[in-house]
């Protein structure tokens, strides 16, 4: 595009040194009002560095209501669902694209029929259902109802695709199990969309809300969306405790930024491959 | 013979169960469930569920808090979805060319997809607070009156919106990446040799060549749109006087809050009904319009 190449790095490295600034700033309000005194944070016009940095914000925040246990739930619940959607939707990708059966066609069918229903729609029928398996108020009931993604299957299925039938057959030949096949052939081939994966569904995990809200009411078992949401209108009050409020909130945020500080050539990989497996 | 016949016809069974039996579970079973549901009429607590026939459709679409709800929707989905494309792909345009620390702009513009939405939200009504929040702040410095963010139902949805924006905007950016660089350079080249102006390439080739991405943005945040919550519950609860509340908020509070079981069964079922319009009209765009390469 000339017109853009026309405005020249300088300028280009401008506005884009502007927008990262404006997109970022946010977080370091987050962070700063962490920072401040209660009095210091209602003043106006607010000070864009505190006067005096209160880093014990961070520890009164994490005393007042149990982060640790929240965070901790996430994570757990998180690496659950990630080992099991590998687990199930390898198979799953695995009979789609090397096996024969009469159902394929049906299951695969469904399967596409599940990626077009928003998954919101079902949570109050999903909830009755939970709740006939006894299993509303459970770290079983959270990982369960979350173990197996239509996105999942799409992803492998379309991994699995690109691999040539000949590394399969060569197996085959071998007499090798589609068990071995699977884990010893295809999945190492494939271990960028696993990895892709894991750290979509990861993220994506640790964030859930809704529908962990909804089947857990037991405090114990609040993953860390809904324990920060219940600090913020009940210790927090609404206003009379805005910096641990703050505070809060930068730890909870801080092992995803982590994560995708770590992970990030990964994370922006799964773009490229989300766009193709949509294609299929 | 017949015995290793049976075991390897179970095999596919066996490995598409672990997925299938949740699948079913969770997904299938609560889906006909809800169509079931939306024919009745309970309220959760009773043994007995009514069967009323099409009366709870007859209710919903002759009341005017659905006709609200959807027109909240709609605007919460074009307020959303067009921004988000059009602003990333402004910014992937601009920063596809050689840029010095485009790495790090990119991971300071996709951070917000990461964090989660309740925490980024929480952040986001302390910059709205309406006397010393950083919004107003900036308002009042730039010499415009002070607005009630999330308090006045003129404002509460752009509110909503700008959170919703500024969360996915630097996603759709690597995603128009991704496409233009693989935007052959030899095409865009024969057409400069025909002569064809940086708009003309613009139009002519990089756009028909990036519609895939553009269609699969479109369906993806049409559908997260839809589904939006946690951004709504954090910020507004739906308020002030109804100016947030889409139709799956309302489905969550006829569900969980007023315990009208058959009326919030009839929104999602509507809602899964627009969702699949939405996915068989993509389907068909795609297959006749969108270039592969």
């Amino acid at each position: 595009m000339r017109i853009f190449t026309r405005l020249g790095q300088p300028v280009r490295q401008l506005f884009f040194a502007v927008i990262a600034l404006l997109m970022a700033f946010p977080f370091y309000w987050m962070v700063t009002s962490a920072l401040k005194t209660n009095d210091e944070i209602w003043r106006s016009p607010p000070t864009l560095w505190p006067e005096v940095p209160l880093w014990g914000n961070f520890a009164a925040a994490w005393n007042e209501a149990p982060f640790a246990r929240y965070m901790g739930n996430s994570i757990f619940v998180a690496t659950a669902i990630v080992v099991l959607q590998v687990i199930n939707s390898g198979m799953m990708a695995y009979a789609l694209t090397h096996m024969k059966f009469r159902l394929k066609g049906v299951f695969a069918g469904v399967i596409l029929f599940g990626y077009m229903v928003p998954a919101t729609a079902v949570y109050l029928p999903g909830y009755l259902v939970l709740s006939e398996l006894h299993l509303l108020n459970s770290y079983g009931g959270l990982i369960l109802s979350n173990c197996v993604s239509v996105f999942a299957i799409f992803l492998v299925r379309q991994a699995f695709l690109q691999v040539s039938h000949e590394l399969v057959e060569a197996g085959e030949v071998d007499g090798a199990s589609h068990m071995r096949i699977l884990w010893t052939v295809l999945v190492p081939v494939t271990r960028s969309s696993f990895a892709v994966l894991a750290l979509i569904t990861f993220i994506e995990q640790y964030n859930n809300y809704f529908w962990p809200m909804l089947i857990t009411k037991d405090p114990g078992l609040q993953l860390v969306s809904a324990g920060l949401r219940s600090f913020f209108v009940e210790g927090g009050a609404y206003g009379l405790k805005w910096p641990l409020i703050m505070a809060a909130s930068s730890f909870t945020i801080a092992p995803l930024l982590l994560v995708f500080l770590l992970a990030q050539k990964t994370i922006m990989q799964s773009v490229n491959m989300t766009a193709g497996s949509s294609k299929g | 013979m017949t015995r290793s016949k049976v075991i390897n016809g179970l095999k596919p069974v066996l490995f598409t169960l672990p997925a299938m039996i949740p699948f079913i579970l969770f997904w299938l079973a609560p889906l006909l469930y809800v169509l079931y549901l939306s024919l009745t009429e309970w309220d959760f607590m009773s043994p007995d569920k009514t069967f009323v026939g099409l009366q709870n459709y007859a209710d919903l679409f002759s009341n005017p808090a659905f006709y609200k709800a959807l027109r909240v929707t709609v605007l919460f989905c074009a307020g959303s979805v067009l921004p988000v494309i059009s602003i990333g792909l402004g910014l992937a345009l601009l920063m596809n060319r050689k840029l010095g620390g485009s790495a790090l702009y990119q991971a300071l513009l996709f951070s917000p997809w990461v964090t989660p939405t309740v925490a980024v939200s929480i952040v986001w009504s302390w910059i709205y607070e309406p006397d010393v929040g950083l919004a107003n702040t900036v308002l009042n410095f730039l010499g415009l009156e002070p607005i009630g963010w999330l308090q006045d139902p003129k404002w509460a949805l752009t509110g909503v919106l700008l959170v919703t924006i500024w969360k996915s905007v630097g996603w759709a950016m690597i995603f128009y990446l991704v496409a233009l660089r693989n935007v052959p350079s030899d095409l865009l080249e024969a057409g400069e040799l025909d002569g064809a102006s940086a708009l003309q390439k613009f139009f002519r080739i990089t756009l028909p060549l990036i519609s895939p991405t553009t269609l699969f943005l479109f369906v993806v945040q049409i559908i997260q749109a839809l589904q939006a919550y946690d951004q709504i519950n954090v910020l507004t609860q739906g308020g002030p006087s109804g100016s947030t509340r889409t139709l799956l908020y309302l489905y969550y509070q006829s569900a969980f809050e007023s315990f009208q079981i058959g009326e919030a069964s009839t929104v999602a079922v509507v809602l899964v009904f627009i969702c699949m319009l939405l996915s068989v009209f993509s389907l068909g765009v795609s297959k006749r319009t969108t270039h592969y390469q």
